[in-house]
């Protein structure tokens, strides 16, 4: 053993793995905590199959950004070790995620709960761009809430450096749904504003309390989002019909965001207008967001603390181990339809063995009065 | 934040590589080095891959030596996992059949250049006849390919690991670019490729996991205006390289790691870093080379 091998081998020694709490394409993820502090953590182990093409893009992409990235807007990587022939990424432990916020029909969002899910997601992808890393896979389900209420962008397997801005990029990213118009049509040469028109979807399912562009295929895509926005003229995105994989796909007139979005402010769909605007160049950056008067104008945002959040299921006494034959992978990308409340992927993560994450949770219902925070 | 926080090798990695404690000389390890460098280019061009994943994969490969010993892993190996890991890096992936075809193809001929070599030596005083160069592809489901993908898997872990999953790599293109315009050179074509090609040379040696960025251009710099009679300031308190933050001693430095890659080399250099592509190699040369003191390891 030599002096990498030990280091490697003190690092995993730092870290007790639990029960299996998940699991995803390329990763299975265990509850687990930091032995000295009893820190409660998530370890994502990479599958590394015998037969498989080594390790996945996705986890190394993963490791990388997420090395560098440190703020309180995106998920920690506290550590990374090898076991054998796994790769093992050990991350802040989050509770909940804002689809599951989101379904949980028995919760109500008042419009300063949205203005801060809104805050914390400019703020956190406003430092990923700063920092030249593009996230490419914005939706609800990627963007996980601490037990504090903050919010943080995770999922970094898709995401890539813009260092280069000449450089070709594959346009077979971003969850379909939150796809901006440009990918659909093929554009490699694209930058932070593909990120930008996936917050204009979440902003926008966030208020209407389902998926704002459901479409069925790539092709039904483009005709969902035509058929909400209006069919773009050369005007209003320049060259677009030139893009590689343009096709037309009907005439689809513009109706007024204010028509679905009657209860929002002015500002509020400005911004929405913002990011939802098809060419990429005049789409606000995540910078100018954070200074939108959206944000400074009443009511001000919720404090994380006192967002909404999905109540931890009460008398729950399985035991974790029994509860891990029963979480059905639950898609929540294109062409699944949106999940019944209460299938809740997170679920088991947030039904804390101990109940120490019972008391924050809360349950709101219509009649309950809650104050703003100031 | 992402862009210069790139590692470089700390200086008790630098006075004693792991490879030296085991007992490889200095200029044996250079050379190990560059060479494996040298394969990761012929691969890179063979499979078509892009620039930026070859140059890529060269700086993982240099970083990889200042924590690991070549007695450990052979520089073939580690040279395919390498390109095999920054062509995922880079988002322009490439079939690990592929890879193991071109890598296995490089050394086959290699292998043959070698054994031409050392029987043309042993009949140094007859013409010695010279055979085709013949390549047998390797069956798919023969022990070559798996051990050969079980290596290269192997490979991948082990740059990640003991590079500690640290995989930041700055290239150093934008930076000449910028600097050859503020030095008001971007004019002169000959001083662009010229400069660009030391860079290029730059990644047989391992100044990309000793150096910072701007050193190492600064050093392509000065080797190109000197080489094409170009004069810049260079007199103490005005210094053109002081305009990037770059230390002289450095500056020499590198240019003698890039040097030494033109040095002469002898067919018995050749052939001997040849058989020393994998590990099996280092540690026969290296059994053959015992200190008669016996203080190896
Ligand atoms: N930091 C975390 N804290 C708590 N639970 C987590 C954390 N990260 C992941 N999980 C749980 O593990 C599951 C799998 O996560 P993972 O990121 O591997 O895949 P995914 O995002 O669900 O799916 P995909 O790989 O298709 O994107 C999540 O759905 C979640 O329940
Ligand atoms: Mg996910």
């Amino acid at each position: 053993m030599d002096a990498v091998e030990r280091a490697n081998a003190d690092r995993q020694k730092r870290w007790a793995k639990d029960q299996k709490i998940g699991e995803g394409t390329y990763a299975v993820v265990y509850r687990g905590r930091e032995i000295a502090t009893g820190r409660k953590v998530a370890i994502k182990k990479i599958k590394v199959g015998q037969f498989k093409d080594g390790l996945d893009m996705s986890a190394i992409r993963e490791v990388k950004y997420l090395r560098e990235l440190k703020h309180q807007n995106v998920i920690e990587l506290l550590d990374v070790f090898s076991s054998k022939k796994n790769l093992n990424l050990v991350l802040e432990f989050l509770e909940t995620d804002l689809e599951l916020v989101i379904r949980d029909r028995s919760l109500v969002f008042l419009p300063a709960d949205i203005k801060s899910w809104m805050a914390m997601t400019f703020r956190g992808l406003e430092f990923c761009h700063r920092n030249f890393i593009l996230h490419r896979d914005l939706k609800p389900n990627n963007l996980l809430i601490a037990a504090n209420g903050q919010l943080k962008l995770a999922d970094f397997g898709l995401a890539r450096e813009f260092s280069d801005p000449g450089y070709k990029m594959t346009c077979q990213v971003i969850t379909r749904w939150y796809r901006p118009p440009e990918l659909l049509f093929g554009c490699r040469y694209y930058s932070t504003a593909v990120d930008i028109w996936s917050v204009g979807c979440i902003f926008a399912e966030l208020m209407l309390r389902t998926p704002y562009l459901p479409g069925e295929s790539d092709m039904d895509q483009l005709r969902t989002t035509f058929r909400a926005l209006g069919t773009p003229t050369e005007e209003d995105w320049p060259g677009h019909t030139k893009l590689p994989d343009y096709v037309p796909v009907g005439q689809f007139p513009k109706t007024p965001l204010r028509e679905l979005f009657s209860a929002a402010t002015p500002e509020c769909l400005n911004l929405l207008t913002r990011c939802l605007t098809y060419e990429p160049r005049r789409r606000i950056s995540a910078k100018e967001g954070l200074y939108h008067p959206y944000f400074s104008t009443h009511p001000y945002p919720t404090h994380p603390s006192k967002l909404p959040k999905p109540a931890a299921k009460m008398g729950s006494s399985l035991p974790l181990e029994e509860l891990d034959g029963n979480t059905e992978p639950i898609g929540n990308g294109p062409g699944v339809k949106a999940n019944p409340p209460n299938k809740l992927k997170r679920k088991l993560s947030s039904d804390d063995v101990n109940g120490s994450s019972r008391s924050i949770a809360r349950r709101l219902d219509f009649t309950q009065h809650r104050p703003t925070a100031q | 934040m992402s862009t210069s926080l790139y590692p470089l090798a700390s200086l008790p990695q630098i006075e004693k590589t792991p490879s030296r404690e085991d007992g490889i000389p200095d200029g044996l390890e250079e050379e190990l080095r560059a060479y494996g460098c040298k394969l990761i280019h012929e691969a890179g061009i063979l499979l078509k891959q892009n620039q930026v994943a070859v140059a890529t994969a060269q700086i993982l490969f240099q970083r990889f030596w200042f924590v690991t010993s070549m007695k450990q892993f052979g520089i073939g190996d580690i040279g395919m996992g390498a390109l095999y890991l920054a062509s995922k890096l880079e988002e322009c992936p490439i079939r690990i059949r592929d890879l193991i075809n071109i890598y296995d193809l490089l050394l086959q001929r290699k292998a043959h250049i070698r054994a031409q070599a050392m029987a043309s030596r042993l009949a140094s005083t007859s013409a010695h006849p010279r055979t085709e160069f013949k390549y047998t592809p390797m069956s798919y489901f023969g022990n070559t390919f798996y051990e050969l993908k079980d290596a290269l898997v192997v490979a991948e872990m082990q740059i990640l690991k003991r590079l500690g999953f640290n995989l930041t790599v700055v290239l150093p293109y934008n930076t000449l670019v910028n600097y050859l315009r503020v030095l008001g050179l971007t004019s002169r074509e000959d001083v662009c490729t010229k400069a660009w090609g030391y860079l290029n040379d730059a990644l047989q040696t391992p100044v990309y996991a000793l150096y910072s960025v701007p050193t190492i251009v600064c050093a392509a710099i000065l080797l190109t205006t000197r080489h094409l009679g170009i004069g810049l300031p260079s007199a103490p308190e005005n210094c053109w390289w002081e305009l990037f933050d770059a230390e002289w001693e450095d500056l020499w430095n590198v240019c003698g790691y890039i040097m030494r890659l033109y040095r002469e080399r002898t067919s018995e250099d050749h052939t001997r870093v040849m058989g020393m592509v994998a590990k099996k190699g280092v540690r026969q040369w290296l059994e053959e080379h015992r200190p008669a003191g016996g203080e190896g390891h």
